[in-house]
């Protein structure tokens, strides 16, 4: 997948003084190299699209087309190309100029063979850790599909036929049942809902491509999240009787993704519920504050023990003390976090062990 | 009076267990487990509800028989019980649109597994309010 180390690197070396080019080749003669040179820029520009270098060699001065134009054009045709400027004597600051317009690094007339094997050499390693990066990050990109869909259908799809069929059968034996037995298919049915639910929270995690998310920004109102994640978690605040509260006050709008944002507030309100006894309440407040939109999740739970707190928001972690939870709360909140940064927020957590915990997360109003 | 219900899903194992349960009611159940057969089915027969998989396959093969469902003035009238493995999919497959887009003029969204008294009283709440529905015009 990434280029092997026995493959020569291609380099093109630009230059309208002979004694230049000529020196130059004397210096890499037997090194791993393909090499090939112009003594002009357009020519230079026309073997770049053919040979395809690695690395080009140009001097900024020449005349016809001059070594900065060069420069640009051969990014335009490819960026991941190490383009080398030569500069003259005493011209430093071209030299400064042309790495601010991308040259990667600058090598002044005259130079030692040693310099110029150093700069050839770091040149073709940089092209070539450029051209890994890329190809790794396709090959991540491809892995998280598929993981994706195999863990939909290999692990999903049939747990999800076994806790079917689970529910089924108590619900034909339930007259016959003993309690002992009841309490069995208790048993078996929550251990299963568990690991369904820890899939679930595996999916949403993997379906959120963080590099990928500034892209999709549209403007929205952080409130169509909020009431995405509350109808999400019906279910569970039905079941503990919890009533959950939604204030909102004129929201302005924020950019962002909606599916993203759905995730952290169901991670967060979802962890509300969780550590929240039955019968209590779970507070959601929403409002502009200086440039920023609040929202504030407050539950009136077992609350977090201070040493806990600092790593509420790091994977893995579940607090040590305090009910059983059910599992993947500890992954979802360090998504939750890499979210809310993706989106140019931050999000905090305040609590009183024994009263409750307050998350509060922040978001930049979108600027019309 | 019994009740006439089709239920397209690939999952055998999982129809069985919905079937099961439904046994329970005054039901009687074809089932189809693939949309080409689905098609086939609905064309041949006048049913008070369809259970339907959105997810059928691996590329959410459900989605077209919804549409269908929804361009053709009969079918839409019948009351369907949309199920799914995450309700989030729904709002991923259409992007922009609420977490319950209305595929036919009565349905509803249920996430698998179905808990049986769930599965039995939302089937029934849809039957009676299509035949309102019905009723009415």
């Amino acid at each position: 997948m990434t280029q092997t180390t026995t493959e020569k690197a291609k380099i093109l070396i630009i230059d309208d003084e002979e004694v230049v080019i000529d020196s130059c080749l004397q210096i890499l003669k037997g090194g791993a190299f393909e090499i090939q040179t112009a003594s002009n820029g357009s020519a230079g520009l026309q073997k770049v699209e053919v040979f395809q270098p690695d690395l080009v060699f140009v001097d900024l001065k020449m005349p016809g087309i001059s070594g900065f134009e060069v420069l640009e054009k051969v990014h335009a045709l490819d960026s991941t190309i190490v383009v080398v400027v030569i500069t003259g004597f005493a011209t430093v600051s071209s030299a400064v100029d042309a790495m601010k317009k991308g040259a990667y690094d600058f090598l002044p007339k005259p130079f030692t063979p040693d310099e110029f094997r150093l700069i050839t050499r770091r040149s073709v390693e940089r092209r070539r850790l450029m051209l890994e990066a890329i190809a790794l990050r396709r090959e991540k990109e491809l892995l998280r599909e598929q993981f994706a869909s195999i863990v939909s259908h290999e692990l999903k799809a049939p747990l999800s036929a076994v806790q079917q069929n689970l529910f089924a059968l108590e619900f034909e034996l339930e007259k016959a049942m003993t309690e002992d037995q009841k309490g069995k298919f208790e048993r078996i049915k929550t251990r299963i809902g568990d690991m369904l639910k820890l899939i679930n929270s595996w999916l949403r995690v993997i379906r959120v491509d963080i590099n990928q998310l500034k892209v999709g920004f549209k403007p929205l109102s952080v409130a169509d999240p909020i009431n995405a994640a509350i109808e999400n978690l019906a279910t569970l605040a039905q079941r503990k009787g919890i009533q959950i509260n939604f204030e909102l006050r004129d929201l302005p709008q924020i950019n962002g993704d909606s599916l993203s944002l759905s995730e952290v507030f169901i991670n967060i309100i979802g962890n509300a519920l969780k550590y929240s006894p039955d019968f209590s309440s779970v507070t959601i407040a929403a409002q502009a504050e200086d440039k920023l939109v609040k929202v504030l999740v407050r539950d009136e739970g077992i609350g977090i023990p201070s040493e806990d707190l600092p790593h509420v928001f790091d994977g893995f972690y579940r607090g040590k003390s305090g009910q059983e939870a059910a599992a993947g709360h500890g992954i979802g909140l360090a998504v939750a976090h890499q979210i809310v940064q993706a989106h140019d927020g931050a999000v905090s957590v305040e609590s009183t062990p024994g009263k409750g915990t307050t998350f509060i997360v922040c978001l930049p109003i979108l600027n019309v | 009076m019994t009740k006439k219900l089709l239920m397209i899903d690939d999952d055998p194992d999982f129809v069985a267990g919905i079937k099961a349960i439904l046994a329970s009611g005054d039901f009687e159940v074809d089932v189809a487990y693939n949309p080409k057969d689905g098609l086939r089915a609905l064309e041949a027969k006048q049913y008070d509800l369809l259970l339907l998989d959105i997810m059928m396959g691996r590329g959410a093969e459900g989605i077209m028989i919804a549409r269908k469902l929804r361009k053709n003035p009969k079918l839409r009238e019948m009351p369907v019980l949309i199920m799914t493995g995450m309700r989030e999919q729904i709002a991923f497959l259409f992007p922009g649109e609420p977490v319950h887009p209305r595929f036919v003029d009565v349905d509803e969204l249920v996430e698998k597994p179905v808990e049986p008294k769930v599965l039995l009283e939302k089937v029934n709440t849809l039957i009676q309010t299509a035949e309102a529905k019905k009723a009415e015009k």
